[in-house]
Formats: structure tokens, C-alpha cells, sequence
């Protein structure tokens, strides 16, 4: 018996020596110069920029396309002009002095990766291709808004409105080599959505593969589309600084390559690759054996990064985000809501308006640490909000009043709050999150143990719900409280003042929360050229919202990026999508 | 108490039973006596939610305060595993106990009545067992919301199958046999033919069998907790508290098992439950089937 | 015997139209607006659910999207899953061959080791080897995939860093994706050698020692029952006693007589075996990063990727039911006395 199993194991030990270990680079030597590797875990959608809009896709093609300008280097307001010639502005005639018509000169001698020359109707075609897609929960809304005046091309029926392509005609045209921009009303914000949306793509191309042939009888057949029917979904053809190798969607890769047609300097980097690798073991087992350049992780696991020889941790990188933002729910959707309880302020539930007493709200944003919040979940990291726009913004104001924790306070607020009822009877009602997302858990769960160590007769359940429910619960306004956050589609003030504090903006329709002085507000901002009168607007804006609380801000959050010490030429602008983790990657180069 | 007597015997030889019966009533004790051995919080309105000791997500290795240390997020592991013993005894018994009768009555049902019933029900059967079986949990799960009663219910619906098949074969075996027969004879209703001569004579195969796959179950509840598609977070329960550590399996660099507890103690834990519950279940065989001796 | 095959074939549609029905009536329990958050993947795209329902046909009822998926189905079209980012088809055709090849090199390893090992315990019952073997298979037997897969993980590739997850490393990545390697079987360790590439080769076999190592153990326990059991009953016949008393040498007894007589059910049992592994693989995948069908199956399954589940479990009853005829083929073909049919 013995016998028969040595040689067995003769072989395991034989195997088990051969096997290498992990050999970490050395040092001053680059590992697979001129490929670039980043590790990622988020999968991207589309890589047609007309039809995605999630980050991973996004950073993808602002690789591989390019839009009219760009912003400079980390500035979120200074831009630069990419296919446009120069930036149009109100000194140069670029822009109108009523603020409603943008001429844009072109560029001259950018090709597409395949060579062919591109043309001002390329640009233009593209734009009206980006607006007239309008996929559903894609981001064609956010140039039909300024451009066309209304967020969609089909009504709420389904159907295509009838006066889409004679309006698009009247708001994009060409005027020899410039393209002609002409708005319904002033729209402050419109170049920077043009900095990060919208790129040129090759109309020749596109027509070759079966795409739009930019034609009025044509253009219904195109709009909605299903994702994969478009030529641009797997393969691409812009004037970017990296081609498309490949989209292995098996193993969840993508591999560019330098264009070496481009109309500026070519690119350092010779190939990058860029990897979906769910489990963070394995993204940090390869970023330690220099087989990954950079590598997605969040603030929770930033101490197993720390330490490793030949990684560099760039800590306290702005954001353009606001998250995890606490909701009330002014109005709750009653019907069979299990999340509030009896319905009634009986200790055994809450009433459907529970939430539009301000008393209520306050009471809850003195509730909330915080300082622990950040200290703990944060390890330290970034600052308290002092309203819903972000630090990194221009209409950022950073005198804005904040809550802190302050429990007699709290007490105070829940004892007027319902005319006393509420702290006589006590409340129960239920939490709801969105399972796997850590800091929006941690609210939840502190916001819990302070009130219900406030008066016995609290109870708050927290729940952890999936995305699916989670969503149906949000949509039908049934969550009592819910947390969420907002990433911005542009660096400008207005994207977050809309959605989260205009009645008619994503967040303020779930809550049920309506004032027209915070839409006036909201209004005049986004209309008005003047910078500084702008930023007085919104500090008004947030001083309102300080004192009717529809909202609790936490903190203005930093990330940090890990990547190789050979890593050269990297910069964070906070509006590139996946900055830091990925990246614009023309800058960079390794050695 | 001469059958107790016999099966002492049986088991008098086998220490490998015994050490099942050990682990069993190991756990039993530790669910049992779990407000004593850890006390909940005052104040605290369900027991079965673990205390958080602050919120950094870094785990911390087991200390005097902490005996097992803490998992992601300052769970106290110790206190989590107490309670949890309670919430595996309640999914196991809980799961078996109501897919053995679904599985009895439907199987014997089918059996019994034979015709377009034994067809439609087994052919049910059938495309429930073509489904790999936490494939098809995973979805009830999904549709249903994840939570431990639905998570029960899954396990339920892809068990009940296997119980349903044997029982049928039981009773079609049972039915031709003399006394059924003569009970009919004597004017017996189908209801009393069925539960007071059939299912007492066919029932013990499933009973051994539902022993035996009692292991199987706690493992297949706990993968689902295990893909977070269990008990809510923070709740005591064994396969989430191992999905905690998930994240963590790669220690610190320069130290590889930083967080070994964190993988090692839940695990050992369902691990030896569920060893428990298959030696258990070979004891029980073995007794009730003296072929296999 | 043919119409006994034709027969078990005919099964096979009834069998894919419950998994398939099974499924739609399980979507009952949601609401358009839940199904729709498979689209949804960020704040900015809330405001459009409305829009996404509209376009995915998902406030139908479910009858109806069933019909209009079965029609889809007719046509051939099996739709697109979002998990996998590709359509249904061209998925299986990418994950399967992955936990094949995984099932594959598992399975053979099991078959060996269990009845041996189930032989063994048998000849030796009661003595040291029946008992350790035994306590080792019932180990594995009580192990969650999910722990010993962890564990695993720890020491292998956490500290000694041998035994990384996935399917391989970038480089042979990059070569697999090249021109110049051909897929000769899908079968990425034999292709590897077709190829003549040894480094690919060595490194993808590293890649599935450890989920193989995790299959054996939790699997290899069943078998090893079974052939102890059969191989008990076997010694203890009579003819067995016979040729004993003849005089004949043991280990003839042993190998002549019953062990080719207790194999009967092992080998019938094989073809299922070989199924429970693929189901088994599910939990095995997820932990190791395996891209393999399990992984993909378990992911749309979280995600109300509804096309993707469809399509993975689709493969999985069709996989299932040819087993089972196999089984019932074999059992005809190693046990004479058997007549299929009857």
C-alpha cells in the first residue's frame, strides 16, 4: 500500500518545486514597457458614445474618439479646444451676445484610424446621430435639453415627436468649415457637456457597416436601437489617440492600440489593455508582480495596498460626485408599503407625510456622526458637505452652514416635531439600501443606533434590499428614507442642482419635494453667463436647502489610485469617467 | 426502550456516529444556551443581529475582548457564531422538515392515485430536477427578495423532488401488498387508506434518506448566504458571515494570514455541522436499514 | 433499443419547455420596474425607466413575453444577456467549453480515486484503511465548496502564490487571442500542446488545480460509498464463497470476480456523476473566477439577466437529460441481463 502511493507522491513534491512563485519585478526594471495594464471591475456596456453611459464604457472611448474640446489638465472649467479649432467665447464671436448661438471653427487635418480625412460633416453628423439616437436611459438627453429645448424625441406615449428633425436643423448646421450651434434659450453649461460628450465619429464608416446615413427618411429607423445592432458597439472608428485591437468579451478584455495617424503626437504608450477582474485578490496579486500597471479599489481595502514595493498610493483626489446622499420621502407611496409600518404615529409606524415636517428632518440631520462617518468608513478622508455641490465645482460654496452630530438637538427637533406626537408615541418604519454598496450600508446603520438611542420608542429597521427591489421601492416613492448619490454627467453646478433639488429633477419627483423658490433658484443659475452672480445663486440655493433639509449631504469624497512606480505622465482630472482608476491614457508612458 | 437499547448497540461500535451525535449535540447546546453564552446588547430588539463595534472596515484579530476577533465592518465573530448555531438549526430542521412532507404527500399522492396525477406530478419532478439546483434557487431567491425565509423557501422548492420520486416508488410497492387490499375491501376511504396503511409503511426510506441529506441542505443554504442572497447583513448567520471575509483572504502584504479568522471560524463552524449531520445521518441508516451493517 | 432512444429524446423538448416556463412563471413575482433595473446601472439613467420598460416590451404580461420569446426561439434567435455582454448563443458557446474541460479533468480523477479507495474499504472493512478512507470522503462529503475554495485560495495563492483564480494570465491571453493559435477542441489544455506551446500549457493546467482539487474532494465522497457498498454486498455472495473455497488467491477473488460484478453500477452511475460535477461547479466557478458557464448562470440568475439564465439552465436540462439516457444505455450495455425497453 505504502509502496504504491511514494511514487505519487515523488511526483507531487516534483510538480510542487517546478511551480514558480510570484516573481516580483526588479528593481528599476519595467515590466512589459509600452504596455499599459489596467485592472478593472466594471464591465462596459457599449463602446458606440452615442449609446453608453455608464463610467467603464465612457472611459473607454473618450480613449478612442474625441470630442470638440477638452478640459486642460485637472482644471474642471478650463477647456481646451480637441476637434474644435479654438474655444468659442463671447470675446472671440464664438458665442452670441444673447448666449443662443455658438460658432465653432473646425480642425484641419485630423484623420480617423483607418486614414480617411474628417470632415465638418463628420462632426456634424455625429451630433445629430448622438442626439437622435435617444436611447432609453441613454445620454442623448443631455444635449437635446439645451439644444432641441426638450430631454426627449419620443413622447410619453413611445411615439417619435413630430418636430424633431425640423428642429435638430435649426440647432446644428454647418457654415462652410464651422459648425453653427443655435439654442432655444441660453444654456450656461452647454460647452462643457460638449467636453465630455458627443465625439466625431466616421460618418463613411458608419454608413459602410449599416448605420445612419444622416438622411430625414431614414434617421426613425435608428432611434432606440437595440445595443448590439449598432457598428460602433464592438469596433470603432474615431480620431482618438488609441485604436481598437480587440473586445474579448469572454474574459472581459479590451486592447487598444497607439494611433500612430494622429494629429497630434503619438500617443507613448504602444498598447494598453484593460481588464475586468472581479475578485480584488487577484487585482492585487498582479499589480505586485508588475503585471498590472494600475488597479480599481476602493477605500475600504486601501491598508492590504499599502506597503508594496514598486506601488505608489495617490491619496486625496477630488471628485465630481455627491454620495451617499440621505432622501426623505415627503409624500410615501402608502399602498401595500410594508416599509412604514402600521401608516399611522402609533410607535407602530409612520404616516405617509411623516417626512414633510421639517422638525422631523432636522431632527435627523442632527442625528447623523458625521465626523465618525468619515473617520471610520472614510479612513480619515475628504470633508463634510456644505451642500449638494460638490467641492471640485465653481458654485461650490464653502462657508455654506452644515449640520453636525448633536444630539440634544435631535431630541429637541423630535419633541416638536407633530406637535409632540412623535416623541410620545415613538415611530417605526423601515431603512432600505442597496446590497454590496458598504458606505451607503454604514449611514443607514448609524443613523439607526443614534435615534433609536434618542427615546426607547424608536425602532428604524435597516434593510438590505437588491438593486431590482431597491429600484421598484425607489420609482413608486415607497421608501421612506433611501441613500443614494449622483455622479456628474458634466463639471457644472447645474447637473447637480437640477436632479437633486429641482421639483422636476430625478431625485426631488421621487421625494415628492416641490418649492418653487429652490426651481426659480435653480433656474436663474443655469440661465445666467456671469460667473460670480451664478455662484451667488447657488450659495443662495444652498442656504435654502440647509434650512428645509429635503436632503442630508455627508461628505465631499476623495479617492485614491494605486498604480507602479514606472507609471510616468499620469494625471486625475475628477470628470474623466473612472479618474483615477482609469484614465485618459495619451499622457501617460512607462519606464 | 429495547429499540433505544438496540440501536445503543448499534452505535456502542461506531465512534464515528458517536462523534456525530457529539458534534450535533455540541451545537444543540451552544444554540440552546446562546443568550448565555452571549449575552445580547441591552436594549437590543433582535438578538440575532450581531453587536458592531465601530464601523472601519478593516477586520481585527481575536483579542480578550473580541475571542474570535471581527469580521469586516467590527462584527464581533464570536457572538456570530453563538447565534448563528440557532439560525443553521432553524434553516436545516425548518428546510428538511417541509420538503420531507411536501415529498411525502405529493410523492404519495402520485403513487397512490397513479393516472394523470402520477403523470402531471412527475413530470413536474422532472424539470425541477433537470435545473442545477442552486441555479434554480438563485432565482427564486432573486424574484422573491433576498432574505433567509425566501432562502428557505428555495431550498424547499429544489429539494422536495428527490423525496417526492422515492415515496412514490414506496407507495406503488406498498399499494399491491395484502392489507391495503383488504382495507379497501372493508369500505376504507382513499384519505384513510392513504395516511393510515400507505404512508406508514413506505415513509422510512425518505426518513433515511432526509437524513442523510440533511448536510447537503445546510450546504446549500449557506452557498446561497454565501452569494449574498441570505440574511440581511449584520445578521447572525454563518454563510454570510463567510462571505464577509471574501475580500480579506489575501491578509496585509508581509502578512499573508493576517485575517485567517475570518475564513477559518465560520468555516470550520458550517464545516463541522454539516459533518455532524452526515455521520448522524449514517447512524440513523444504519439503524433504521439493517441490510447495510 | 432505437425507440427506447427516440423515445428519451422526445423528452427532451418537454423537459426544456418546463425548465423554460418554470422560469417566465417565476418572473411573476415582479414588477416591470424590477425587471427593468437589469438596464439600469446608474443614478443618471433613473429618470428613463419608464422609456427602458417601454423598450423591452416589460409591462406586458408575463404570458405574453413568454410567447413572444418562444417565438424569438423558433426563429433561432435566443437573445442577448446582458451579464455576458454577447447573445445567449455565442455565450454558451464561450463558457462552456471552460467547465467541460474543468468537469472533464475532474471527472476522471474521481472515478479512479473513488473506487479505489471504495474497493479498498471494502476488502479492508473495519480496518484502519475502510476507516480513514471513509472519514476522508465523509470530510469532503460535509465541506462547502465555498470554504475549501477560500481556504485554498489563502494559503496557495495568498502566501506560497502558486495556484492563482482565474483561467490564466495575461500572456497567454494575449496568445490564445493570436492569429496563430488555432482551437483545435476548445479544450484550452489540449490546445495549448496541439499548439506547442508548453508555458501556456503549464499555465493553464495551474490554473485548475485548484478548483479541480476542490471538485475531487467534495465530489470523490459519493462514489466512494457507492463502490464500498456494492463491493460489500459482491464479497458476501455466494459464488464469491465459492471460489474462495476453491482455493483461489484473494486478490483473483477480488479483481476476477467481484469487482467487476460491484463495478456495474458504478459505471452506470458515471454519465450522472459526471452531471451532478457540472452542477456542482456552480458555487466552485464563482469562487475561483472560473469562466465557465456556473459563473455566468449564477451572475444573470443575481441580476434577472433573464435570457442569460435561460440559456444557461436551457444547456444545463438539455445536459441533463442526455445523461440520463446515457445512464440507462450503459446499464443495458454492461449488465446483459438487463433489456432496455422493458
Amino acid at each position: 500500500m505504502i509502496a504504491r502511493i511514494r511514487p505519487v507522491m515523488r511526483l507531487i513534491l516534483v510538480v510542487a518545486l517546478l511551480l514558480p512563485t510570484v516573481p516580483a519585478p526588479a528593481a528599476g526594471e519595467v515590466k512589459n514597457p509600452g504596455v499599459y495594464t489596467y485592472l478593472t471591475i466594471s464591465d462596459a456596456d457599449s463602446l458606440d458614445p452615442a449609446y453608453s453611459y455608464d463610467t467603464a464604457s465612457h472611459m473607454l472611448w473618450m480613449n478612442l474618439y474625441e470630442p470638440l474640446f477638452q478640459f486642460e489638465k485637472t482644471s474642471t472649467s478650463k477647456l481646451i479646444p480637441l476637434i474644435a479649432a479654438e474655444v468659442p467665447s463671447q470675446e472671440n464671436g464664438g458665442i452670441s451676445p444673447d448666449g443662443r448661438t455658438y460658432t465653432i471653427q473646425l480642425r484641419k487635418g485630423v484623420r480617423f484610424h483607418d486614414g480617411a480625412p474628417m470632415t465638418p460633416e463628420d462632426m456634424k453628423w455625429s451630433l445629430q446621430r448622438f442626439l437622435l439616437m435617444d436611447r432609453a436611459a441613454g445620454p442623448s438627453a443631455l444635449l437635446l435639453e439645451p439644444l432641441l429645448g426638450y430631454a426627449a424625441t419620443r413622447g410619453d406615449d413611445g411615439k417619435i415627436l413630430p418636430d424633431v428633425w425640423k428642429d435638430l436643423q435649426k440647432a446644428v448646421s454647418l457654415q462652410g468649415d464651422k459648425l453653427i450651434l443655435r439654442l432655444p434659450r441660453p444654456y450656461a453649461p452647454l460647452l462643457t457637456i460638449l467636453a465630455s460628450w458627443a465625439p466625431v465619429m466616421s460618418k463613411a464608416w458608419a454608413i459602410k457597416n449599416g448605420d445612419w446615413d444622416g438622411t430625414e427618411a431614414t434617421w426613425q429607423r435608428y432611434n432606440n436601437p437595440s445595443k448590439e445592432s449598432s457598428p460602433f458597439f464592438e469596433r470603432a472608428m474615431g480620431t482618438g489617440p488609441f485604436k481598437l485591437e480587440r473586445w474579448d468579451r469572454k474574459t472581459k478584455e479590451f486592447i487598444l492600440a497607439r494611433n500612430d495617424l494622429y494629429w497630434r503626437e503619438p500617443a507613448k504608450l504602444k498598447n494598453v489593455v484593460i481588464k475586468g477582474v472581479a475578485e480584488f485578490g487577484t487585482r492585487k496579486l498582479m499589480l505586485q508582480a508588475g503585471d498590472a500597471d494600475a488597479i480599481y479599489a476602493d477605500r475600504p481595502l486601501l491598508t492590504q495596498l499599502q506597503g508594496i514595493p514598486g506601488v505608489k498610493v495617490i491619496d486625496d483626489l477630488p471628485t465630481v460626485e455627491m454620495s451617499p446622499v440621505v432622501f426623505f420621502t415627503y409624500e410615501i407611496n402608502a399602498q401595500g408599503n410594508s416599509f412604514l409600518g402600521s401608516g399611522k404615529l402609533d410607535g407602530k409606524g409612520i404616516p405617509a407625510d411623516f417626512f414633510s415636517d421639517k422638525d422631523v428632518r432636522k431632527a435627523f440631520a442632527y442625528a447623523f456622526d458625521y465626523k465618525g462617518f468619515i473617520s471610520d468608513v472614510m479612513r480619515g478622508k475628504g470633508t463634510q458637505a456644505t451642500g449638494a455641490i460638490p467641492k471640485s465645482l465653481p458654485g461650490h460654496n464653502p462657508k455654506g452652514r452644515k449640520y453636525s452630530l448633536d444630539l440634544k438637538k435631535a431630541e429637541e427637533h423630535f419633541r416638536k416635531a407633530w406637535g409632540g406626537k412623535v416623541w410620545e408615541n415613538g415611530f417605526k418604519f423601515t431603512i432600505a439600501f442597496n446590497t454590496a454598496n458598504l458606505p451607503r450600508q454604514t449611514v443607514c446603520q448609524i443613523l439607526k443606533r443614534n435615534i433609536e438611542g434618542l427615546n426607547p420608542k424608536f425602532k428604524i429597521d435597516v434593510r438590505a434590499v437588491e438593486w431590482p427591489t431597491f429600484l421598484d421601492g425607489y420609482k413608486q416613492s415607497k421608501l421612506p428614507i433611501f441613500v443614494m448619490g449622483w455622479n456628474a454627467d458634466y463639471p457644472d453646478p447645474h447637473n447637480f442642482a437640477f436632479p437633486m433639488l429641482h421639483s422636476k429633477g430625478d431625485y426631488p419627483m421621487t421625494q415628492k419635494f416641490k418649492n418653487p423658490e429652490f426651481d426659480r433658484l435653480v433656474e436663474e443659475a443655469n440661465a445666467e453667463p456671469s460667473v460670480s452672480r451664478r455662484k451667488d445663486l447657488y450659495a443662495k440655493l444652498q442656504d435654502l436647502a440647509f434650512e428645509e433639509v429635503p436632503q442630508l449631504y455627508i461628505i465631499d469624497a476623495v479617492r485614491y489610485r494605486t498604480q507602479r512606480e514606472w507609471v510616468k505622465g499620469w494625471y486625475h482630472n475628477p470628470i474623466f469617467p473612472d479618474s483615477p482608476y482609469g484614465s485618459y491614457f495619451y499622457p501617460i508612458s512607462k519606464d | 426502550m429495547a429499540r433505544l437499547k438496540a440501536a445503543w448497540k448499534v452505535l456502542k461500535h461506531r465512534p464515528m456516529s458517536l462523534l456525530g451525535f457529539g458534534l450535533i449535540g455540541f451545537f444543540l447546546t451552544v444554540a440552546v444556551l446562546a443568550p448565555v453564552l452571549a449575552p445580547p446588547e441591552a436594549g437590543s430588539r433582535d438578538s440575532y443581529i450581531i453587536p458592531q463595534s465601530g464601523y472601519s472596515p478593516d477586520p481585527v484579530r481575536p483579542s480578550k475582548e473580541h475571542w474570535f476577533g471581527t469580521t469586516e465592518q467590527q462584527y464581533d465573530l464570536y457572538y456570530g457564531m453563538v447565534w448563528g448555531s440557532r439560525t443553521a438549526f432553524s434553516v436545516a430542521l425548518k428546510v428538511v422538515g417541509f420538503s420531507v412532507c411536501v415529498g411525502i404527500l405529493l410523492g404519495g399522492a402520485a403513487g397512490f392515485y397513479g393516472g394523470w396525477v402520477d403523470e402531471i406530478l412527475m413530470r413536474f419532478t422532472d424539470v425541477i430536477l433537470a435545473f442545477p439546483d442552486i441555479v434554480l434557487a438563485v432565482v427564486i431567491v432573486a424574484v422573491r427578495g433576498p432574505s433567509l425565509e425566501n432562502v428557505m423557501v428555495a431550498v424547499t422548492a429544489v429539494s422536495w423532488p428527490s423525496y417526492a420520486r422515492l415515496m412514490r416508488g414506496d407507495v406503488l410497492s406498498v399499494k399491491e401488498r395484502d392489507f391495503v387490499a383488504a382495507a379497501r375491501a372493508i369500505g376504507a376511504s382513499d384519505a384513510r387508506i392513504l395516511f393510515r396503511h400507505i404512508i406508514p409503511n413506505s415513509i422510512y426510506p425518505v426518513l433515511v434518506v432526509a437524513s442523510l441529506s440533511m448536510g447537503r441542505i445546510v450546504i446549500t443554504a449557506a452557498a446561497l448566504s454565501f452569494l449574498g442572497l441570505g440574511a440581511p447583513v449584520g445578521y447572525a448567520d454563518w454563510g454570510q458571515l463567510i462571505s464577509l471575509s471574501r475580500n480579506w483572504i489575501l491578509g496585509s502584504s508581509g502578512n499573508p494570514f493576517e485575517y485567517w479568522h475570518t475564513v477559518f471560524i465560520p468555516g470550520l463552524s458550517i464545516f463541522l455541522f454539516v459533518l455532524g449531520w452526515n455521520l448522524l445521518g449514517d447512524a440513523v441508516r444504519d439503524i433504521l436499514d439493517p441490510r447495510q451493517k | 433499443m432505437l425507440k427506447f432512444c427516440l423515445k428519451r429524446l422526445a423528452f427532451l423538448p418537454f423537459v426544456m419547455f418546463g425548465v423554460t416556463a418554470l422560469l417566465f412563471s417565476c418572473l411573476q413575482f415582479l414588477s416591470p420596474e424590477m425587471r427593468a433595473s437589469l438596464y439600469i446601472k446608474d443614478p443618471r439613467q433613473l429618470s428613463q425607466l419608464e422609456a427602458v420598460i417601454e423598450k423591452h416590451g416589460l409591462r406586458k404580461p408575463v404570458y405574453v413575453q413568454y410567447g413572444l420569446w418562444l417565438k424569438q426561439v423558433a426563429q433561432g434567435e435566443l437573445g442577448y444577456s446582458e451579464t455576458a455582454k454577447m447573445p445567449v448563443a455565442s455565450a454558451v458557446r464561450a463558457f462552456f467549453p471552460a467547465t467541460f474541460e474543468l468537469t472533464l479533468i475532474t471527472f476522471f480523477p474521481i472515478m479512479i480515486v473513488g473506487v479505489y479507495f471504495g474497493v479498498l474499504s471494502a476488502v479492508h472493512k473495519d480496518k484502519f484503511v475502510d476507516h480513514a478512507s471513509r472519514f476522508v470522503a465523509i470530510t469532503g462529503y460535509s465541506l462547502p465548496s465555498f470554504v475549501l475554495g477560500l481556504f485554498l485560495l489563502m494559503v496557495f495563492y495568498g502566501k506560497l502564490h502558486w495556484f492563482p483564480p482565474g483561467r490564466y494570465d495575461l500572456t497567454t491571453d494575449m496568445l490564445v487571442h493570436s492569429e496563430a493559435f488555432r482551437h483545435w477542441t476548445g479544450l484550452l489544455t489540449l490546445d495549448c500542446l496541439l499548439n506547442g506551446e508548453g508555458a501556456a500549457f503549464l499555465t493553464v493546467a495551474k490554473h485548475m488545480v485548484l478548483p479541480a482539487t476542490t471538485l475531487l474532494y467534495i465530489s470523490v465522497a459519493l462514489l466512494l460509498r457507492i463502490t464500498r457498498s456494492t463491493m460489500l454486498e459482491e464479497l458476501s455472495k455466494d459464488y464469491v464463497r465459492t471460489a474462495r473455497a476453491k482455493g483461489l488467491p484473494e486478490s483473483v477473488v477480488i479483481r476476477k470476480h467481484a469487482l467487476a460484478n460491484a463495478l456495474i453500477p458504478v459505471v452506470t452511475l458515471s454519465s450522472l456523476m459526471f452531471i451532478g460535477l457540472l452542477g456542482g461547479v456552480v458555487i466552485t466557478e464563482t469562487v475561483f473566477d472560473f469562466p465557465g458557464i456556473g459563473r455566468w448562470g449564477v451572475q444573470a440568475a443575481q441580476q434577472l439577466d433573464i435570457p442569460g439564465v435561460l440559456g444557461s439552465t436551457l444547456l444545463a436540462a438539455f445536459l441533463f437529460v442526455i445523461a440520463n439516457l446515457v445512464s440507462d444505455l450503459l446499464y443495458a450495455v454492461v449488465d446483459p441481463r438487463i433489456r432496455v425497453g422493458n
